[in-house]
């Protein structure tokens, strides 16, 4: 069983502003469940000038109560890769689960994109792929279940998003007028 | 954000730091430079050692190049 779903929608933000608060997105309300993130490599791409990040992420592992006999384990682990490419205004967030792949693989991937036409604008588009081969007749109830989750995870991420827009955009607020007084001071 | 391990936590807020004002100062204004080095390096020898502690290293790196490979063939769009 392969299951893609995808959204798209837009930020009332600058691309800048967008992909500092993607890379500093926890923690945030919205993001109770990942519980700790670490960075396990930082490069620049000395061909393109790609900035790529690798992370871990530990969430809890909430899932429905039909699949708990199946599932062991209370956290669950999810790998993630960032590309940031500065120039063209793009960034591209990977990420796949590394536990409970028995179960199913949850890939998904994030474009935050300058938008073209308004440059305080960021197109967004979610993608997510699930695949599920457990079997025993419970791919439906895995299809549905995931349905539902990705709605929901979207809806808390972008919650999340906004979140950490709103205090990006405070801070950088605050820096700027720090900056005007200290010219006025001079 | 919590670290993995709580022992590595102070270093990993010292890199965060370090990187987040790398990455507006820096980064974005078009600077080529990849500062943090020296803490992400310790933060690293002590999240290795976490990681191998909780038998995690093999599931990280036999995951690693398999991420989006799903969505490997759709990619061609993006760069347009």
């Amino acid at each position: 069983m392969v299951k893609f779903f995808q959204q798209r929608y837009s930020y009332d933000y600058s691309w800048n502003t967008v992909s500092y608060a993607f890379l500093n997105r926890y923690p945030n309300p919205f993001a109770t469940h990942v519980l700790t993130a670490d960075t396990l490599d930082h490069r620049i791409d000395e061909e393109t000038g790609e900035l790529r990040i690798t992370r871990l992420l530990r969430k809890t592992n909430s899932v429905p109560r039909w699949a708990r006999s199946i599932i062991r384990g209370n956290d669950a682990y999810i790998l993630e890769e960032v590309v940031v490419d500065r120039q063209a205004g793009r960034l591209v967030s990977k990420t796949r689960n590394i536990t409970h792949t028995r179960l199913m693989k949850v890939e998904e991937k994030q474009t935050l994109k300058a938008d073209p036409l308004d440059q305080n604008q960021t197109l967004c588009k979610n993608e997510t792929s699930i695949v599920s081969s457990i079997g025993y007749g419970l791919n439906s109830r895995i299809e549905n279940f995931s349905l539902s989750r990705f709605a929901e995870n979207i809806s808390k991420s972008r919650k999340g998003m906004l979140y950490v827009l709103e205090l990006a955009q405070r801070k950088g607020l605050f820096r700027q007028r720090l900056r005007v007084e200290q010219q006025l001071e001079n | 954000m919590e670290s993995i391990s709580k022992e590595c936590t102070p270093l990993k807020h010292e890199y965060d730091a370090c990187f987040t004002k790398w990455y507006s100062e820096k980064f974005l204004q078009g600077a080529k430079t990849n500062d943090c080095t020296k803490v992400f390096k310790q933060y690293q020898e002590c999240l290795k050692r976490v990681l191998k502690e909780k038998g995690l290293t093999k599931m990280i790196s036999d995951a690693r190049p398999a991420i989006g490979s799903v969505f490997a063939d759709r990619d061609g769009d993006e760069k347009k």
